[in-house]
């Protein structure tokens, strides 16, 4: 009971300090909460440290394939040449 | 997912705690699966939130702070709630698992009218991408990928929060046979696993989609 | 152990007991479950092929001889479509993996049962779906459904398909669920990891593909199916759109996907080519963790489809370096398949040319693989028939080979039938045949630069097309054959006896057919799978203690 008074606390307290964070600009500040309130989550809700060890192999295991995912999957993206051209909406379509 | 505290003759498990273990484990699997699910959709909020960032800020700013804010507190708030009732589950008390269970489902409720009274909003004031955008100027085009992204990402969240609440109100229903003991609460410990996802999935979108490029 | 299985055994066999319909669509053992997903898979293959074989045959004069263009268009994409999410997605997994993993741990089922059938019924629903889908109304934009082809040009027409394949993505993910954690808790006492037969290994490695990667597919169609509903643009480009991004996330799942098209083939081979030889296989850690290297580097090479597609360089350098390190795993497979096969006492049974096929013709897909991977070459190579040649080489000589190998072995430990050796080797050296046949020229087709997916072509290339649609019908009947002797030794096969291989591995310890329980009482594992002087040991004694020589 304690437990879960306190991952509420810390959530409710991440989730004000996030929306600080964003009235500053601080886009990198809410990013660190928003994992830190995942943590919080996984360890205190979901308690995963007490769940079998296959358990964390899982979750460590979607972790790693879905880092591949983002940073394969946006390494085109991010390093492609654009020819820039005038108008904004390049394809704009004839009709609409 | 067993449905009751014995095994029967075909399991093929020799005990029923390697059942259950089998079971969470077998959940948390699932749901590494869901995360990946979710990937694609972050994938998408990377490249275009980098690539057109100008515009992708402009819809930022266009939602509404105030209902996301209350909606991620109600999440919190549920996420923490039916955290007791498998608490509760694991004393083997069934009356609380029953209370517990349905003030998370309520509050899984008022979240989803929320959205619905957000999206009706938003309808309103034109934001869901089509020939008569709201948004005007150069961005508009980035700021309609935005809402794109937006209305698949809330309506993919609460089609899980619709599983979610159906899930813990059955949950509720066997709860109220009493047949959940210290022995045997594998199922509450389960859908509270899939829950807590649901409200993590929240935690990541909520600043996605309401505070990043708010400023 | 005797030749003919007694009433007792037959009584207790999961085939005959309970034998009413109901009892069929509601089952949870998975060996039951195995049959109906072979059933649905075999009426799906059939499909398929009848596609192939109007794509042949429209192909044999330049101006195309039956089909429209349209038409043809649209047999390619059912051709496609089915076989590769309705057929072999599914192929091994579903059918030798439902009926052996439970038998190869020494399980009595696996973990999930009900999560088992019920992907069985996604599975047919999805197929049923995609097949409406495919032909009320048709779709032409071949299986890759690539924007804004898909979204502009079908009108609609593939919401259906997609939908089909959106649901055969949560039956794939149910079976890969279900294999990982079974794998992981029902191992028999004894069955240490690298005690499993790589079989197993292999499943494992495919599972984590089905679960890791069918999602971002599940998303992908999803997006394009919201895109297409609500005019909302994700991909489109004229909604805003980045039709390279559908590119990168269809290609997040489907090239782990080919992985699933073949590692569990690897294992039937690995399977075969070590009871043919009667030798353990050769490096057996190595043959292990390449599985599972292949499944973690095949994540990691997508971006090969796309070179050409206006990718940047520095991704497309990535994808290409990455390509070619996945080579390294396959070539350890083939290289100590070889190594098993050397020096053994190697019998040339049905199931072991198919895996001697395999080999050859997988070793020919992966190669011309590097030239795909190549910067450089792929950019003359792609769209062409070299790439249409280069994967059917792994799916259909690889991994079809595989299957009917791998259906013929455990043929006898399914039916408790022997099906017809003659016939068997007879069909495998058809299929070996008439699959270079058909698959050979094309190679040379797409050297030569005949781009793939058109209904018509140079009056120049038609030599090697008929040459291939020759092949093709080749093909055909050799693929029909094993239906016909399958379905003839259901009733008039010889009785199989319990072990007619001389193979290691639990599920030859129980009877032919299994008992519905697989095993009177749990094995404990004490040797290492391939230990055949261990299993030689043992018939020995048990021929000595029946006191009747038997062969």
């Amino acid at each position: 009971m304690a437990r879960i008074a306190t991952c509420w606390t810390m959530l409710v307290l991440l989730l004000a300090a996030e929306l600080v964070a964003a009235r500053a600009g601080l886009g990198a500040v809410v990013c660190v909460l928003a994992v830190l309130m995942v943590l919080v989550i996984v360890l205190g809700f979901m308690q995963i440290l007490r769940a079998p060890p296959l358990a964390i192999i899982f979750a460590l295991g979607g972790l790693f394939w879905l880092a591949i995912l983002l940073a394969l999957g946006s390494l085109d993206s991010f390093t492609r040449t654009t020819v820039p051209v005038h108008d904004t909406a390049p394809y704009a379509p004839a009709v609409r | 997912m067993p449905d009751s505290p014995v095994l029967d003759h075909h399991s093929p498990y020799e005990t029923p705690l390697h059942r259950d273990e089998s079971a969470i484990a077998g959940m948390w699997l699932f749901l590494a699966s869901e995360a990946l699910l979710f990937g694609g959709l972050f994938l998408v909020c990377l490249i275009y939130s980098h690539t057109r960032s100008a515009g992708w800020a402009e819809g930022v700013r266009h939602t509404n702070l105030v209902i996301g804010g209350v909606n991620t507190m109600i999440l919190i708030t549920s996420g923490a709630v039916y955290t007791m009732a498998v608490e509760a589950g694991k004393r083997g008390d069934n009356r609380r698992v029953v209370r517990a269970g349905l003030g998370a489902a309520a509050l899984g409720v008022a979240f989803l009218v929320l959205k619905g009274v957000e999206w009706a909003l938003e309808f309103r004031e034109h934001l869901f991408p089509g020939p008569d955008f709201a948004l005007h100027g150069p961005d508009a085009g980035a700021a309609e990928l935005f809402y794109s992204f937006y209305f698949l990402a809330t309506f993919l969240h609460g089609m899980h929060m619709v599983v979610g609440i159906g899930l813990i109100l059955w949950i509720c229903r066997k709860a109220r046979h009493g047949i959940f003991g210290p022995a045997w609460n594998t199922p509450v410990d389960i859908v509270g696993l899939y829950w807590s996802f649901v409200d993590l999935v929240w935690m990541l979108l909520f600043p996605l989609l309401y505070l990043l490029g708010r400023a | 152990m005797s030749g003919t299985p007694s009433p007792a055994v037959q009584q207790r066999s999961y085939l005959w007991q309970d034998g009413t319909l109901r009892s069929w669509l509601l089952t949870r053992d998975h060996k039951r479950i195995g049959l109906l997903y072979l059933g649905s898979i075999t009426a799906f293959f059939v499909l398929g092929s009848i596609g192939a074989a109007l794509v042949r045959l429209q192909l044999l004069e330049p101006t195309g001889a039956i089909l429209s263009d349209a038409t043809y268009n649209r047999m390619f994409t059912m051709h496609g479509v089915v076989m590769v999410w309705l057929f072999l997605v599914p192929s091994i997994p579903v059918t030798l993996g439902n009926f052996l993993v439970p038998l190869m741990l020494g399980a009595r089922d696996l973990a999930f049962p009900r999560l088992n059938l019920l992907s069985w019924y996604l599975f047919v629903a999805s197929g049923l779906l995609v097949v409406y889908g495919l032909f009320r109304g048709g779709l032409e934009t071949g299986w890759t459904f690539y924007t804004p082809l898909s979204s502009e040009y079908t009108q609609g027409r593939v919401l259906p398909v997609v939908l089909g394949v959106f649901l055969n993505g949560f039956s794939s993910i149910a079976t890969g669920v279900n294999f990982i954690v079974s794998i992981h808790q029902l191992r028999a006492p004894g069955m240490t990891w690298y005690r499993l037969p790589l079989m197993l290994w292999a499943l494992y490695a495919t599972s984590v593909i089905f679960v890791l990667a069918t999602p971002v597919l599940a998303i992908t169609l999803l997006l394009l199916a919201f895109e297409h509903l609500f005019r909302v643009g994700v991909f489109d480009p004229t909604l805003g759109g980045d039709p390279l991004l559908f590119q990168q996330l269809f290609w997040f799942y489907s090239h782990p996907a080919v992985y699933i098209m073949i590692l569990p083939g690897m294992g039937v081979v690995s399977e075969i080519v070590s009871t043919f030889s009667h030798k353990p296989v050769f490096g057996y850690r190595f043959v292990a963790w390449s599985s599972v290297s292949i499944a973690a580097i095949g994540f990691i090479v997508w971006g090969h489809h796309m070179f050409v597609a206006g990718t940047s360089l520095y991704s497309a350098i990535v994808f290409s370096m990455f390509s070619f390190f996945v080579s390294v795993p396959s070539a350890i497979k083939v290289f100590n398949w070889l190594g098993t096969m050397h020096g053994g006492s190697i019998r040339l049974d049905a199931p072991m040319l198919y895996a001697m096929g395999f080999i050859g013709l997988f070793t020919v897909g992966g190669l011309t693989g590097l030239f795909l991977a190549s910067l450089a070459s792929d950019v003359h190579l792609t769209q062409t028939y070299f790439v249409v040649a280069h994967f059917h080489y792994i799916m259909v000589g690889g991994m079809v080979s595989a299957y009917f190998g791998g259906l013929h072995y455990w043929w006898p430990k399914i039916t408790g039938r022997m099906y017809p050796e003659i016939w068997g080797r007879v069909a495998a050296a058809l299929i070996f045949f008439g699959f270079n046949l058909t698959f050979f020229p094309q190679f040379i087709l797409g050297y030569e630069g005949m781009p793939r997916r058109y209904a018509t072509y140079p009056a120049q290339f038609q030599v090697l097309n008929v040459l291939s649609s020759a092949g093709a019908g080749i093909l055909a009947v050799a693929y029909l054959l094993p239906l016909i002797y399958f379905t003839w030794s259901l009733f008039r096969g010889a009785q199989a006896p319990d072990n007619p291989w001389g193979a290691t591995g639990l599920e030859w310890q129980t009877a032919s057919p299994p008992p519905v329980e697989n095993f009177a009482e749990t094995p404990v594992v004490t040797t290492d799978a391939y230990d055949y002087a261990a299993r030689d040991g043992r018939a020995d004694a048990a021929r000595v203690d029946e006191g009747a020589p038997h062969a």
